[in-house]
């Protein structure tokens, strides 16, 4: 899908995905770091952040030379290892400026009980 | 989950405990893995060595993941519940760069009883060059009993 079919309010189909010890244990060792958390029972919030924005990416792709230019997260609810998340967003904004497309994404989480446990903004640089 | 700041410790100007790692390859790919971004400019040596960045970078997430590791250290189930993050991607990160992340209390308010902590926080490569800039906003809502390390 590219800059121009997408319109501002668009949603992105949500995905869902089983945080299982397997599977973060898999990120842990990725990070190489938060360890505790893993002991603890809890999942690392960027491991949720990770996951969001790679629901989105599922959803249309973005030309080579696109920046991620920055990020925006809030981490709402503590999430135990073995909840099941889904994860969404929609387009929030698009501008033209020069010869760069600027896209908002806004990304969010939440878990089986319907409760928000992640919220976030994205915004990517898209050449022209 | 204990965190290493205590609340009666927490200071305006205090540096937060920083987090160093060294980035090769192999931990890209790690990453590409356990989060399912498998761009090739990640990933793909060949392709990334004809792009203008001459090379492989590392997910943006991935240094982001260092920032949280920081500020979980530092903040504990305070920061996994109620910290807010807000970062700009200043340059990419590549296989064999050293990953210094720092932070520093900027401030603390408090509002309506709920006292909030505003960070912020920095990813540097081995040469001083800025990967990340932003900051945190961290709630208060529980108080902090952790060991103090």
């Amino acid at each position: 899908m590219s800059f121009e079919q997408l319109a501002v309010g668009q949603e992105f189909p949500p995905t869902t995905y089983e945080l299982s010890e397997s599977v973060i244990s898999k990120y842990v060792e990725a990070v190489g770091g938060q360890q505790d958390l893993l002991t603890s029972g809890i999942v690392p919030p960027l491991a949720i952040g990770a996951y969001a924005m790679n629901a989105l990416s599922q959803s249309f792709s973005v030309p080579s030379g696109s920046i991620h230019a920055s990020q925006e997260f809030e981490f709402l609810k503590l999430v135990p290892i073995g909840t099941t998340i889904t994860c969404g967003g929609k387009i929030a904004q698009k501008v033209e400026r020069g010869r760069l497309n600027l896209l908002v994404l806004e990304i969010n989480a939440l878990n089986q009980d319907k409760e928000k446990v992640l919220s976030g903004k994205a915004t990517i640089v898209i050449p022209r | 989950m204990n965190q290493k700041l205590k609340l009666s410790d927490i200071r305006q100007g205090d540096s937060l405990p920083s987090v160093v790692k060294h980035i090769t390859q192999r931990e890209i790919n790690q990453y590409a893995e356990a989060s399912g971004d498998f761009n090739p400019i990640h990933v793909d040596e060949a392709f990334a060595a004809q792009t203008p960045l001459g090379g492989t970078i590392a997910h943006g997430m991935l240094i982001l993941a260092y920032m949280s590791e920081m500020m979980t250290e530092a903040f504990g189930n305070n920061w996994l519940e109620g910290g807010k993050l807000s970062v700009r991607f200043k340059a990419p990160a590549r296989p064999q760069d050293t990953i210094t992340t720092s932070g520093k209390i900027d401030s603390i308010e408090n509002k309506e009883g709920v006292t909030y902590v505003n960070c912020s926080l920095e990813s540097c490569n081995q040469k001083g060059e800025t990967v990340i800039s932003g900051g945190a906003v961290v709630k208060l809502s529980q108080h902090c009993g952790g060991k103090k390390t």
